[in-house]
């Protein structure tokens, strides 16, 4: 038996127990499933747009026929919002926006942040200091108001509320990843690496890296939820100025002022932001567990 | 405490840079009234030159700009809600936030602590599950749709308590310490109306105030009665409490002062967070209830694309928050005695 194969089989072996581990967890498994509907509906509406019956797959299609939201009956399940907005087709387009911004949010964030939080840790001393010492800064700005702030520099469209989120996204996973590569650098294999005469960037790189991406993929999963949520809530106060936007915020601020009269058109399209962010925050759970070596050993 | 200073100098560089992306118009706009035409503009513009210097390198003008700020200079605001110097706006919206947030944080202060601790004693019980659900769900709910909630179930079910604003302006009439939605002498109309003896104005201001503080309260305490679960968790697994059961101390006791008392330190670090997390929700929850605060002057400045509103906003958040956290500071040395400055 060769080297190759055992560690093939390792491989295997890990992959099985990680499966195990998170399949145990039922309330994760409920959030990965929640989860992968989200997903789809994105991947058909952003790629096979053909595939549902919409003529406008990208807006809303308003009915100023009939303005007033309706309740929910056979025609329309979710019932309509204001202006005639059927909300089940309309949230089935929303959530393809909210899926992909959410996702280049925290995906550009997470990695401009990893590769500044490496840095710091890698040079420490000054530059570690005056980086820590950014994140600071901005933190210091409650980040709804930094992201209106540099909507207004930029302009206020969808881009510039990607653009906004991710400035505002990096510090969290800069003092992130500098925790996490810290606890990892004082582990003993480390050392070991050291003593054998690794350079300090083979060190950073192949060994501290990789030991602390698991951690910060388990953090952008729960973020993916925590950015809807903020999505949300800057489309809410009317971040976004193009009507006829699909976007979960914008859609549940239609039915605002309708809410004495008729609160599905809130509370469904709310409903469905409520879901996506607990799915996530169960699925990033699960995931802790499987990289949790105490979680692993206790099955 | 030493970074206080640069903190504080990070920040208003940030604001400035955000000033000067896209040149000097934006910060003339901010200075320069709109209703100005002609000679009159023209003249302005000159003295707002002189005073600026926009013929400098720019890391000249930041310290004449700061210069400004420091003088309490911050520009013009120009929204339906207010239009004028951005300082007058702070004074009359921000004790309307200040009361917001501090009703806020007495009731997650009150419900998160015992809340947090009862789960961590009671673990794995019905009640901490169910706590634990609860807690979950607010925090994976968008703020706004919590105020939403409140709305639908307490000002449209059961019409008990009042929807937007923060009084019924028919009970304000002709009284002479209110104009134009505006209470004298502290702008804090529940303190106005108890200071005049008016206690059936309180008592409407008190019922309006009650709905957005309990929203911004909820959104907030989820994260904190996790924190506080966790930490009392780890508390209670120390060898000193150990002991003090030990010893024959009864368990009320045992959690309430051994265990409660020091799982409260990480609960105070992450108050700049909980701080962090009220002045933002207060942007969004002061838009829902239409409460005339920052955040509500923030959201009109923001579609009205406001200047100074915006910028005035960031400034003053940031101030605020920049000092909590100096304070925080100082107070975890107090009652920590490990760490020493």
């Amino acid at each position: 038996m060769s080297a190759q194969e055992t560690t093939k089989e390792d491989k295997y072996r890990e992959l099985k127990l990680s499966m195990e581990v998170f399949f145990s967890n039922k309330s994760a498994v409920a959030g990965l499933v929640i989860f992968l509907f989200y997903f789809f509906d994105a991947i058909i509406l952003q790629f096979f747009p053909q595939v549902m019956p919409f003529k406008h797959p990208y807006s809303l299609t308003p009915n100023y026929v009939n303005p007033i939201p309706l309740p929910p009956s056979k025609k329309f399940p979710f019932g309509t919002t204001y202006p005639g907005v059927n909300l089940l087709t309309a949230i089935i387009k929303s959530i393809r926006l909210d899926f992909w911004l959410s996702l280049a949010v925290v995906v550009p964030g997470a990695f401009l942040g990893v590769i500044i939080g490496i840095v710091a840790t890698y040079f420490g001393g000054l530059v570690d200091e005056v980086l820590m010492r950014i994140t600071d800064i901005v933190f210091s700005i409650p980040y709804l108001v930094l992201a209106i702030a540099i909507g207004y520099v930029l302009g206020r469209t969808l881009d510039s509320m990607m653009i906004a989120l991710i400035l505002v996204w990096w510090p969290l996973y800069a003092r992130y990843a500098r925790s996490v590569t810290l606890e990892v650098k004082e582990i003993t294999f480390i050392e070991a690496a050291r003593a054998a005469g690794s350079s300090k960037m083979k060190i950073m790189f192949r060994h501290i890296l990789p030991n602390s991406l698991p951690p910060v993929f388990v953090q952008m999963s729960l973020d993916l939820g925590t950015i809807m949520l903020a999505i949300s809530a800057l489309a809410f106060i009317g971040f976004l100025p193009a009507a006829n936007l699909p976007e979960l915020g914008y859609l549940t601020s239609l039915g605002y002022n309708y809410v004495e009269t008729a609160p599905w058109a809130m509370i469904i399209p709310g409903m469905f932001i409520v879901l996506f962010a607990l799915a996530v925050n169960l699925m990033g759970d699960g995931f802790r567990d499987v990289i949790d070596p105490r979680r692993r050993s206790a099955l | 405490m030493l970074l206080f200073i640069p903190t504080l100098i990070g920040l208003t560089v940030i604001v400035f840079t955000l000033l000067h992306i896209g040149g000097t118009t934006k910060l003339l706009a901010m200075y320069l009234s709109p209703r100005l035409t002609g000679a009159a503009r023209a003249h302005v513009i000159a003295e707002l030159d002189a005073k600026f210097h926009f013929n400098q390198p720019i890391y000249v003008q930041y310290f004449y700009w700061l210069i400004q700020i420091l003088e309490g200079n911050w520009g013009i605001t120009n929204t339906p809600l207010y239009s004028g110097p951005v300082t007058q706006a702070i004074e009359i919206f921000f004790p309307n936030t200040l009361i917001l947030t501090i009703f806020a944080a007495i009731i997650i202060w009150l419900v998160s602590i015992p809340l947090g601790v009862h789960t961590a004693v009671n673990r794995d019980k019905p009640s901490d599950n169910a706590i634990r659900v609860a807690s979950l769900t607010f925090y994976a709910m968008p703020w706004y749709l919590i105020g939403v909630v409140l709305i639908i179930i307490f000002a449209v079910y059961f019409r008990i308590l009042p929807i937007a604003g923060t009084v019924n302006p028919s009970l304000v009439v002709g009284l002479s310490w209110y104009h134009n939605g505006i209470s004298y002498p502290t702008h804090i109309l529940l303190i106005d109306a108890l200071l005049h003896g008016d206690f059936k104005v309180a008592w409407n201001a008190f019922l309006h105030l009650i709905m957005p503080s309990v929203t911004l309260s909820l959104g907030v305490m989820a994260a904190l009665i996790r924190l506080m679960r966790g930490t009392m968790l780890e508390t209670m697994d120390q060898d000193f409490v150990n002991f003090a059961r030990a010893k024959g101390v009864p368990e009320k006791v045992v959690i309430n002062l051994h265990a409660k008392n020091n799982a409260l330190l990480p609960v105070v670090t992450n108050f700049g967070y909980l701080v962090a997390g009220l002045l933002g929700g207060v942007v969004v929850i002061e838009d829902v209830f239409s409460y005339p605060g920052i955040g509500m002057w923030l959201t009109s400045a923001m579609l009205n694309n406001d200047m100074g509103g915006i910028m005035g906003g960031t400034l003053l958040f940031g101030l605020i928050l920049v000092t909590t956290s100096l304070f925080l500071d100082i107070l975890y040395a107090k009652i920590d005695p490990r760490i020493r400055y």
